[in-house]
């Protein structure tokens, strides 16, 4: 019985890590190859 | 000769921006001629009060009450944490006082729109969403759409905080499942999930953003209900998303220091589908407190739509935009692929 439980209690906690590492590991996507910002003047905004 | 008065509930980080703004006199122009300014300011902390009045330094009347007090005021600008707005919005709009939110918590983003009957039938408006995201976000997506044919998405992105209230939100949004719409229906999405890199004005740059309990969407919707996608998401680290699930570890910041907005929108024009994307870099509190402010002083003058709304949904957005850059945020444009 003890053993069943220690085994459970690991497959949760594997598994528990794995999905962390999933979750916090990567990159959302790729940023603008080219480009760039520029700000508006007050007549774009009338 | 009779005062304009604003009230402020809340002087913490946000609205103390609100108080330099109201002061400074960038926005003169909007006040009536006739009626001078003068602020009713909260009455709790000697600390506020004081550093309130080193801000006004004299320069208009001040009045330390409550925000409805004997006489309620011409307008209100709500700047106190979150799920504290719909009680005190319904008693100023009972007593005859415009009101402007800058709740960025969806309930009560949700409890406040159901306030419209009341406001319409007091002849007031209320506007709902007045600071930084919502707020800013609904007016640059609102400027990006107006010159599109067809509104097909528009995805909003926001990184950093103002003050505590603002980061507990921020802590809380993330754990909670966001609210997309999706061409059909909402759609529940759970915090923390839908990792999407986006592009900011430097200081900022790209941050990582998830999706999470924001109320964008919400109000978004009212004005594009044809839109088949609108979501919402806002940057956080690593750390951020491991203790989401947990009760903040520290104590916030006082300012979470700079930030940024971004609304990216996707639709038609002349046949040809088209992306616009406007954003603004700036300390989130400042930017909050200038829209809140351009939107107060508008709806004192009869600006605003009466009942509940959103910015989005103002005949003329593009006045508030044009009241938060003279306040010193600048507005840009991304150009490129």
């Amino acid at each position: 019985m003890l053993t069943l439980v220690r085994r459970v209690v690991a497959a949760l906690g594997l598994a528990g890590l794995i999905a962390t590492l999933f979750r916090l590991r990567g990159r959302g996507g790729v940023p603008p190859q080219s480009g760039g910002w520029r700000e508006l003047d007050e007549g774009e905004l009338a | 000769m009779a005062h304009l008065t604003v009230a402020l509930a809340g002087l913490g980080t946000t609205g103390t921006h609100v108080v330099r703004h109201l002061v400074d006199g960038e926005l003169g122009g909007l006040l009536p001629v006739d009626r001078p300014l003068r602020l009713r300011l909260p009455d709790r902390h000697v600390e506020d009060q004081a550093r309130a009045e080193r801000i006004i330094a004299g320069r208009v009347p001040v009045e330390f009450s409550p925000v409805v007090g004997e006489q309620p005021p011409d307008v209100a600008i709500l700047a106190t944490p979150c799920r504290t707005h719909v009680s005190v919005a319904t008693e100023l709009l009972r007593a005859g006082s415009h009101v402007v939110s800058i709740s960025d918590s969806p309930e009560d983003v949700i409890e406040l729109l159901a306030l419209d009957e009341l406001a319409r039938a007091n002849g007031r408006s209320l506007v709902v969403g007045a600071g930084m995201a919502p707020g800013l976000s609904c007016l640059l997506a609102r400027l990006a759409g107006d010159q599109l044919d067809e509104v097909d998405a528009i995805s909003i992105a926001k990184a950093g905080t103002a003050g505590p209230a603002c980061a507990r939100q921020h802590h809380q949004a993330l754990k909670r499942p966001g609210r997309d719409w999706a061409g059909q229906g909402w759609e529940l999405r759970a915090g923390g999930s839908g990792r999407d890199l986006a592009w900011f004005p430097e200081p900022i740059g790209a941050r990582d953003c998830y999706r999470g309990a924001l109320p964008s969407p919400i109000l978004l919707h009212r004005r594009y209900p044809e839109a088949q996608r609108l979501s919402a998401r806002v940057s956080a680290t690593r750390r951020d998303r491991l203790t989401s699930r947990l009760p903040m570890l520290r104590k916030p910041h006082q300012d979470g220091g700079p930030g940024a907005v971004r609304a990216d929108v996707r639709g038609w024009r002349d046949g040809a589908v088209e992306t616009i994307v406007y954003a603004v870099a700036a300390f989130p509190s400042a930017a909050a407190a200038a829209v809140a402010v351009g939107a107060a002083l508008r709806a004192a003058r009869g600006g605003a739509p009466m009942g509940a709304a959103g910015l989005s949904e103002w005949p003329n957005p593009n006045e508030v935009l044009a009241d938060v850059r003279r306040l010193g945020i600048s507005i840009s444009t991304f150009t490129g692929s």
